[in-house]
């Protein structure tokens, strides 16, 4: 995730180092999820006066450095398209009962499914003042020293009124009492669940095959709560249409009184091919579990998170990934080592992690961790239980060794 | 004729319900600092001063209007309009500065305040808590409306001065001869710093955030602006007729006997002789009413300017579960005020010439930000300022600036 105050009037290079200009700002459609679809590029002031729209497609990324493709072109502001400094920063956020709440002291873009970027809220805390200074990394080291961390606290967009937008004011949907203030690390947890909620109603939309096509994509966390949400018949009629084995995988997180429900309501051919499959699923993941996983908070810098790799790996035998836990050690994210060492050392681990992790349960068969970490390309999958919290991981080697015995 | 008189009644009831805000912004100009540096100017200076006071008049009335209008057609204060035009880091320098330079202030209306319990003869430190806690309770229990009244009340006792400068029996002719004839003025250089002074005690930058956040607060719509034009008019002519009757009352009767003072305590005290008992304790009643008006007007500009710069609600008709910080402002500021001119060991000479210098580096600072708004298309749509009045609205900004730089200048070279 990348804040706007660190990309404002930031050089904006082509792909083959040739200088446009500096990051004015950005544009974003007014819907649910905005994605910005423009960027507003001062140019240097030998070539022109006027600003350059340049369109995301050409935008090849927004962190560290901002680039285009070189054969960029520009274009003008459409429709029901808003800028993120103009109209966002530094307007007074009102609520819903026309109580003035505060004003917005930076923005929060999310890098989505590649190359997309999205506004996923606004930063409304006492660091996103700070960081408008550029003061907010020594105040942030400052506070952590003295032991008391300071973050961002971040309003989720899903919370304000896009149609407000237009008229120049930014409008909560709720009470400010009901406002729910993030911490950043969350704020890709509240965006899933919420997206959830959009997905719900999509879904009960769509023709059934087409719905459950849809479903099989998803990540299992996604399909459990989405499934849990939907109407018994539905969900009944969905499982009956996605691949067995991903039945599986999401009626072992049922309740077993569900289960049995769901079980019995799915026709008789898919019902015992679903039930055979379900006894395959004895721990037998168990079995190949390693409890020896790096486990680091997403607020640590990743220079900690090295020196931690340093102080306390030395007896592992493998490190893959790293994986991001909150408190309650629920899995938040993942990180390589490459990322890693990409990074400077001051950033925090919340700004580069990979937030949707690909994770897999105790009860999931070995035949579909084998196919997970094929599809993904990763060399171990973390394993968790009901409630997100981090068991272990399985790794490509331990499944290899047992899938080449079969050979 | 009834029509034409039911139509002027119309308007005078408007007229009513509009007034405040004009007027009291305007008289807390007087506050305890005012009286002090009024009662030194015509100490040394006598009637000569008055024709700069006229000066003063239409300078302050210009740039209230400024604010005034700015408030009604926007909606919005001073510093939501700094914020949302020049950005955070700016608003955040701004408010330490104003939140410094009205910590001094509030602390000289303080120190005013009790300089004149003293003159009563009364122990400061229980009347000092007596007063931090009366103020308390008007803000935090008052509305917008009970604070408006009491605001005007206090307003309304600066008529003390009035009676005051009439028991003096000054110079009545003299005093209107140099009102509106430049016939006293000198150009030595402790001449040209008091005129400065005066300048400078009058037309303050928190006067100018506290009648754009009150007249905001009071949510007057734009077809009342003539009337709150009137009433700034009107509050500038109000403030400076007291200013007037002050200066006469001194000059009458401490500058004709050359008596040299400190204070505006010593004022009360020393002007016994000439203009009996009853004019003195006018003139310490004056100070209490003045010290008291001033620090709450004052610590209450700064909790609007902070709940505008970042965003809070900020309103003395809002309940202070909602307002926190607001409230939480305001009343730290008195506190610390009433510590500050409790302890012994701190020098409020100082602390009233730095306040001096920081609001002249503010002041240029505010009225660029005021000139650039008034004249903004795109804010005030039809309502900017007009080319003559422009022309009128940059000469006088020009002058506070240039008597701006003078007193940092004078600073800078210790000459004060």
């Amino acid at each position: 995730m990348i804040y706007f105050s660190e990309i404002k009037n930031k050089r904006v290079y082509t792909e083959d180092g040739l200088l446009i200009g500096t990051l004015d700002d950005a544009v974003f459609t007014l819907t649910e999820t905005p994605q910005i679809v423009k960027i507003v590029v001062k140019p240097l002031k030998q070539i022109s006066q006027e600003a350059l729209y340049i369109p995301h497609q050409y935008l090849l990324r927004m962190s560290p450095t901002v680039a285009v493709s070189k054969n960029y072109e520009t274009t003008i502001l459409a429709e029901n398209e808003l800028f993120v400094f103009k109209n966002l920063v530094d307007k007074q956020i009102i609520d819903m009962s026309g109580q003035k709440v505060v004003r917005v002291n930076d923005v929060v873009i999310q890098q989505k499914n590649g190359n997309f970027f999205f506004i996923g809220g606004v930063d409304i805390g006492l660091v996103g003042i700070l960081r408008r200074f550029g003061a907010d990394k020594i105040i942030e080291k400052v506070s952590a020293f003295f032991g008391k961390g300071l973050t961002s606290t971040i309003i989720p967009w899903s919370n304000i009124q896009p149609l407000e937008l237009t008229r120049g004011k930014v409008v909560l949907n709720i009470k400010q009492e009901k406002l729910q203030k993030l911490h950043p690390a969350d704020l890709a947890d509240y965006l899933e669940a919420t997206n959830v909620r959009n997905i719900v109603k999509i879904i009960d939309l769509l023709d059934k095959e087409f719905a459950a096509k849809v479903i099989a994509e998803l990540n299992l966390n996604y399909q459990i709560s989405l499934l849990k949400k939907l109407a018994f018949e539905k969900t009944v009629k969905i499982l009956s249409l996605i691949d067995p084995d991903e039945a599986v995988d999401i009626l072992t997180q049922f309740s077993s009184k569900r289960r049995e429900g769901v079980l019995k309501s799915l026709p008789r051919d898919r019902r015992s091919e679903i039930e055979h499959l379900l006894k395959l699923e004895d721990t037998v993941v168990g079995q190949y579990l390693t409890t020896e996983v790096l486990t680091v908070k997403s607020s640590d810098t990743a220079a900690k998170v090295i020196e931690v790799i340093r102080k306390e790996t030395r007896d592992m035998s493998f490190l893959p990934y790293v994986y991001v836990v909150n408190g309650q050690n629920q899995l938040h994210g993942v990180l390589s080592l490459h990322d890693l060492l990409l990074q400077t050392v001051e950033t925090p681990i919340y700004k580069f992690m990979i937030q949707n992790v690909i994770v897999i349960h105790l009860h999931t068969s070995l035949y579909s961790v084998f196919r997970k970490l094929i599809k993904y390309k990763l060399a171990a999958l973390p394993v968790v239980d009901v409630n997100k919290k981090i068991i272990g991981m399985i790794t490509m080697d331990d499944i290899g060794e047992n899938f080449l015995s079969k050979i | 004729m009834q029509a034409f008189a039911a139509k002027y009644k119309r308007r005078l009831l408007i007229f009513l319900m509009v007034f405040g805000p004009g007027v009291i912004a305007a008289v807390a100009d007087n506050d305890a600092a005012g009286v002090a540096t009024y009662s030194l100017i015509a100490s040394k200076f006598g009637y000569a001063m008055l024709f700069i006071l006229l000066i003063v008049t239409v300078l302050l009335a210009v740039t209230q209007e400024m604010g005034a209008r700015l408030a009604v057609v926007t909606g919005k204060g001073l510093a939501d309009l700094i914020r949302e035009h020049y950005g955070v880091k700016i608003s955040a320098m701004i408010f330490l500065m104003l939140f410094i330079a009205n910590m001094g202030s509030i602390i000289a209306n303080f120190a005013g305040l009790t300089a004149a319990i003293s003159l009563f003869g009364l122990p400061k430190a229980p009347f000092l808590l007596l007063a931090v806690l009366f103020m308390t309770i008007f803000v935090y229990k008052g509305s917008y409306r009970t604070n408006q009244n009491i605001f005007l009340g206090s307003a309304f006792f600066y008529i003390a001065y009035i009676a005051a400068a009439f028991l003096a029996k000054p110079q009545w002719e003299t005093a209107v001869y140099n009102l509106v004839l430049p016939v006293g003025i000198t150009f030595s250089r402790e001449f040209i710093f008091s005129a400065i002074a005066l300048l400078g005690t009058t037309i303050t930058p928190w006067g100018q955030f506290f009648i754009q956040s009150f007249i905001v607060d009071k949510k007057l719509t734009t077809d009342k602006l003539k009337y709150e034009q009137a009433e700034v008019y009107f509050g500038a002519f109000l403030t400076d007729l007291l200013s007037f009757f002050m200066i006469v009352a001194i000059a009458g009767t401490l500058f004709i006997h050359s008596i040299p003072i400190n204070g505006a305590a010593e004022a009360a005290l020393a002007i016994t002789p000439f203009a009996g008992q009853f004019a003195s304790l006018l003139f310490s009643f004056g100070l209490i009413n003045a010290g008291f008006m001033g620090a709450v007007v004052i610590s209450l500009t700064t909790a609007y300017a902070f709940s505008e710069f970042f965003g809070h609600q900020g309103s003395l008709d809002s309940p202070i579960s909602k307002s926190r910080s607001f409230y939480l402002l305001f009343l730290i500021q008195i506190i610390i005020a009433c510590l500050v001119v409790l302890s012994p060991h701190i020098s409020l000479f100082r602390i009233v010439l730095y306040t001096q210098g920081l609001n002249g580096v503010l002041l240029p600072v505010i009225i660029f930000f005021l000139l650039r708004f008034a004249n903004s298309k795109n804010l005030m749509g039809s309502y900017t300022n007009n080319r003559f009045y422009n022309y009128f609205a940059t000469i006088s900004c020009v002058v506070i600036t240039l008597a701006s730089i003078f007193v940092i200048m004078g600073g800078i070279l210790g000459k004060i």
